[in-house]
């Protein structure tokens, strides 16, 4: 037990190193990088390591007889929470969300804190000691707080004060409903009952089930099938087209979009927000094939008002595309993530 | 070609020699033995697996062949519109490597270890400033090594990694080389011998490749440019870690394969190469106090901030440069992007990022745009169209590198046209019904217009109006006479321009045209710029997202009065509560 908690001790004092460390510039702050990819679960696992340390930490400081006070145990795990998700997580979370998360933690620890009476009191003791100041250290610690408060308090409201220019947050509709029908090179769509032409079997029969069974495989790298190259000569349906639209996609949209599907191209990073990234779960993947139809044909101008601010660029690429190039690309977008579309029922 | 093939031959020469002396004698970093100094020699690593070749075919199909085409010669569907282009792997040439000059990269199936695995280490950072991105999250580890197994085996096919006959592998012990500390001294010293070696014939006198641009090209005979030392991020071998010295420095000893960038390992000592690549490294765009800028992991690039702040001064802002109040201003960096939503579009961007500042005075505002241009460009040729049009007619698709009018043959011969820049901000800003912001590039509407201030490099200031996404933009008239160009120079691959504008008010201006500005407001503003020598004009130029520009307000008084008021306040709440703990405790009540 003592081994393992001291091993957890070890975790935690490593961890609250590295992060300082970071923070203050005393080692290079990419020392422990975060992935693309993986940055969610990456930070959650260091969450992790932190609990396991702090426990391990708190265990080793009573064993040894140097045990913290549950009152200052409570603090610094909310101080390392707030610290940890200003400088650690990225992208940053703006203050408004922090100051939530820090609401919420800080209601956590009183949870935890006044979990039972004797606990409570615990808690509040040191509190109380510096209130009534019956010995000298408590005495100095009370009139340092009457000077130290009034200044932190005028400090902060003074900052809050002065005038600032951060970036102004704007929220934006991400899928707004579509309309149901949309005209495209003259022709009417409705988005219910259309279907991509090229989504066909060898024969040349429209077929779902033959294109989920040729689409990439999940999991890492999101690999094709092994004998389902589209770039297979003998190709007949679906993978030729699958084929064709990438060809389409790598002359326009990976500019923005980006080799891999998940928004970063070579230009994206001038765009605000960074262009739509397929491989998310929470895009193409929830969304019908015709929804894709519509967006890609009318653009970013073509977004109904609810879908405002237009914070998009996107061009209504029935100015450069025919229609049979857009369905070719939407397919090529299912095949290369390995989603399938959504259907209407 | 010529060069580096005799370079290459002697390399292998002195290689063979090198190898019959370490047999015998043991190893000594003596150049005189035929081994620059700082390189080892080292073995070439056994051939992968079937499975792993077979394995990476896979990846290879599904991921790269979409830019570097079915045989791996670079000629993939995507490969007619990007510049650089992708690598043709059919010569077994690769530019960021550890080995000598000419020689093949380090590769090993079995070992992913970063500083002797270079093509791994490529394909997990990417090459920055290109279309390659870091596959590192996307592809494992594993299926790194297989996609590179196939390529190595089966797309190199005018050299083989494992044929002892021909191949050898002369290798830069980085990791043994400690970088020396970058001092003045140090950084001086490397001034000096970027001249003495000739960096600067190519590389601009200030660093920012604007010193041969034009008659460059590569082993295939595309031109492509020197490298920006102002912008360390798009070093393609900064390995997602632009600021690092060590970086440069493997590049100068190694040399980039391909290209007419040599190694320097033969005629320079390692000293002198730290030296060198300690001043290179300190040319890239600091901050303020000088520390790195802040890199953001999700681009590679330095981080955004949006808003685009503007200090106040008293009396006249000042136009020049080096003037304590501009010294002062916040400086941003604007990340830019191709223009590709309309036609003509700019799929080949050169102009990636310019560096505004601003101040303002009670009747003006004024914008300082720095931005780097290999070239000075003053319009020779005439534009087949007028230059406010929108979707004209021209065929894009067609051209295939090779052929006439393609992105390939063009580089490097575009008619030229004037560089520009512009700043787009909206009008009514205020007005837009809640949710609605001005959101796209070129106007909402008529009732909803942006106003546009276009300089270009013939010495024209002019204004314009944005009325809608697909419409032509219309030449104002009259507000020329309010606006004033304070500055416009080129130098050594940079621009410099500020541009002063009035800040509107409804007694001079037209509300409906022109943009007011407000002090503490966030009034949406836009950048374009145009390179003249990348054939840029009309819509083909390079674009910004929307950026804010945010006057400062001067600080208001109470910003100082309330915060002593509160702290009064708490004062008293602390008498309070004290006074109520004693007495409670003395069995008192109030």
């Amino acid at each position: 037990m003592k081994a393992l908690m001291s091993l957890g001790a070890l975790i935690g004092v490593a961890g609250l190193l590295l992060l300082g460390g970071m923070i203050f510039d005393v080692v290079p702050s990419n020392t422990v990088r975060l992935v693309e990819g993986y940055m969610p679960i990456q930070l959650l696992l260091e969450v992790a390591c932190y609990v396991i340390g702090f426990t391990g930490l708190s265990y080793m400081m009573s064993a040894m007889g140097m045990a913290l006070p549950r009152f200052w145990q409570g603090i610094g795990f909310w101080i390392f929470l707030m610290v940890y998700l200003k400088y650690r997580v990225y992208p940053p979370i703006p203050f408004s969300v922090r100051a939530m998360y820090g609401t919420v933690g800080l209601v956590t620890v009183f949870m935890w804190v006044s979990a039972n009476e004797e606990d409570w009191k615990k808690f509040k003791q040191p509190i109380m000691n510096v209130l009534d100041a019956q010995t000298g250290m408590n005495r100095l610690l009370r009139y340092a707080y009457l000077v130290l408060i009034p200044i932190l308090i005028g400090g902060f409201s003074f900052n809050a004060m002065m005038p600032k220019s951060e970036e102004p947050i704007e929220l934006r509709t991400v899928h707004p409903a579509p309309p149901a029908s949309t005209k495209v090179h003259g022709k009417t769509y409705t988005l219910q009952t259309s279907q991509n032409p090229y989504r066909v079997n060898p024969e040349g029969k429209y077929d779902q089930e033959f294109s989920n069974a040729n689409i990439v495989e999940q999991g890492m790298g999101r690999l094709m099938k092994p004998n389902a190259n589209p770039w297979d000569e003998k190709n007949q349906g679906y993978l030729k087209y699958v084929r064709e639209g990438g060809e389409i996609f790598f002359q326009n949209c990976h500019f923005c979009h980006g080799d891999n599907l998940n928004g970063r191209g070579l230009h994206a990073f001038a765009f605000n927000p960074i262009p739509a990234n397929f491989t998310d779960p929470g895009t193409i993947a929830q969304l019908q094939e015709t929804f894709i139809f519509w967006r890609v044909s009318k653009g970013g101008i073509g977004l109904p008002n609810e879908g405002f601010p237009w914070a998009s660029v996107m061009p209504p690429w029935e100015q450069h595309l025919t229609v049979d190039e857009i369905w070719k690309v939407v397919l090529f977008e299912y095949w290369h993530t390995g989603y399938y579309p959504r259907t209407w029922d | 070609m010529m060069d580096s093939m005799t370079q290459k031959a002697g390399i292998i020469a002195a290689a063979a020699f090198g190898v019959v002396l370490v047999s015998t004698a043991g190893y000594s970093p003596v150049s005189a033995q035929g081994m620059p100094e700082g390189f080892k020699k080292g073995e070439l690593a056994a051939e992968p697996s079937a499975e792993m070749i077979e394995a990476g075919k896979r990846v290879y199909f599904t991921k790269c062949v979409w830019c570097h085409g079915v045989d791996g010669a670079g000629d993939g569907p995507g490969a007619d519109r990007l510049w650089p282009r992708p690598r043709n792997f059919n010569q077994g040439t690769f530019k960021i490597r550890h080995t000598a000059s000419g020689e093949l990269p380090l590769f090993d199936a079995k070992k992913p270890i970063p500083g002797q695995n270079d093509l791994f280490e490529t394909v997990t950072h990417g090459l920055p400033g290109s279309a390659m991105p870091p596959w590192e999250g996307i592809l494992s580890e594993e299926q790194r090594l297989q996609v590179l197994s196939f390529v190595t085996t089966q797309l190199v096919k005018d050299r083989k990694f494992t044929d002892k006959q021909s191949e050898s592998q002369t290798v830069l012990q980085l990791a043994d080389l400690k970088p020396k500390p970058a001092t003045d001294e140090s950084r001086k010293r490397g001034g000096e011998l970027i001249v003495e070696k000739k960096c600067v014939e190519c590389h601009g006198m200030e660093g920012r490749g604007d010193g041969n641009a034009f008659n460059l090209k590569d082993d295939w005979g595309f031109s492509i440019q020197p490298a920006n030392w102002h912008k360390c991020w798009n070093f393609r071998g900064s390995r997602q870690d632009p600021y690092n010295v060590s970086n440069i420095f493997r590049t100068f000893s190694t040399g980039v394969n391909g290209t007419p960038m040599p190694s320097f390992a033969d005629n320079t000592t390692v000293d002198e190469r730290w030296d060198i690549a300690n001043f290179v490294n300190s040319l890239c765009e600091r901050d303020s106090l000088g520390n790195p800028l802040p890199i953001d992991p999700l681009t590679d690039k330095p981080k955004i901030n949006f808003v685009i702040p503007s200090d106040m001064v008293e009396g006249e802002i000042p136009t020049d440069l080096e003037h304590e109040a501009w010294k002062k201003a916040p400086k941003r960096y604007v990340a830019m992007g191709g223009q590709i939503t309309h036609k003509p579009r700019n799929f080949v961007n050169r102009l990636d990022d310019i560096w505004v500042r601003s101040l303002y005075n009670d009747k003006h505002i004024v914008y300082l745009l720095e931005w780097d241009d290999r070239t000075k460009s003053v319009a020779e040729g005439k534009l087949p169209w007028a230059p406010t049009q929108v979707n004209i007619d021209i065929k894009e698709q067609d051209p295939k590198t090779g052929e006439e009018g393609s992105i390939a043959a063009q580089q490097n011969n575009y008619a030229v046209y004037n560089d520009a820049i512009a700043i787009e901000t909206a009008v009514k800003w205020k007005e837009l019904p809640a949710p609605i912001k001005p959101r796209y590039l070129f106007g909402t509407n008529e009732q909803f217009p942006m106003d546009i201030v276009k300089w270009e490099a013939d010495g024209s200031l002019r204004a314009f109006k944005g009325t809608g996404w697909d419409k032509d933009f219309e030449e104002r008239d009259n507000y020329e006479e309010a606006m004033k160009l304070l500055k416009a120079e080129w130098k050594n691959g940079r621009w410099y321009v500020m541009i002063q504008r009035p800040v509107g008010n409804k007694k001079d201006q037209d509300y409906d045209e022109d943009t007011f500005f407000e002090v503490g407001q966030y009034i949406p503003t836009v950048f374009f710029a145009w390179d003249g020598h990348n054939g840029d004009a009309g819509r083909k130029m390079a674009v910004s997202a929307f950026y804010y520009t945010f006057m400062n307000p001067p600080v208001p008084q109470e910003t100082y009065i309330y915060p002593v008021v509160i702290a009064v306040g708490v004062v008293l709440l602390e008498g309070w509560v004290l006074t109520r703990r004693a007495n409670k405790k003395k069995g008192k009540t109030l």
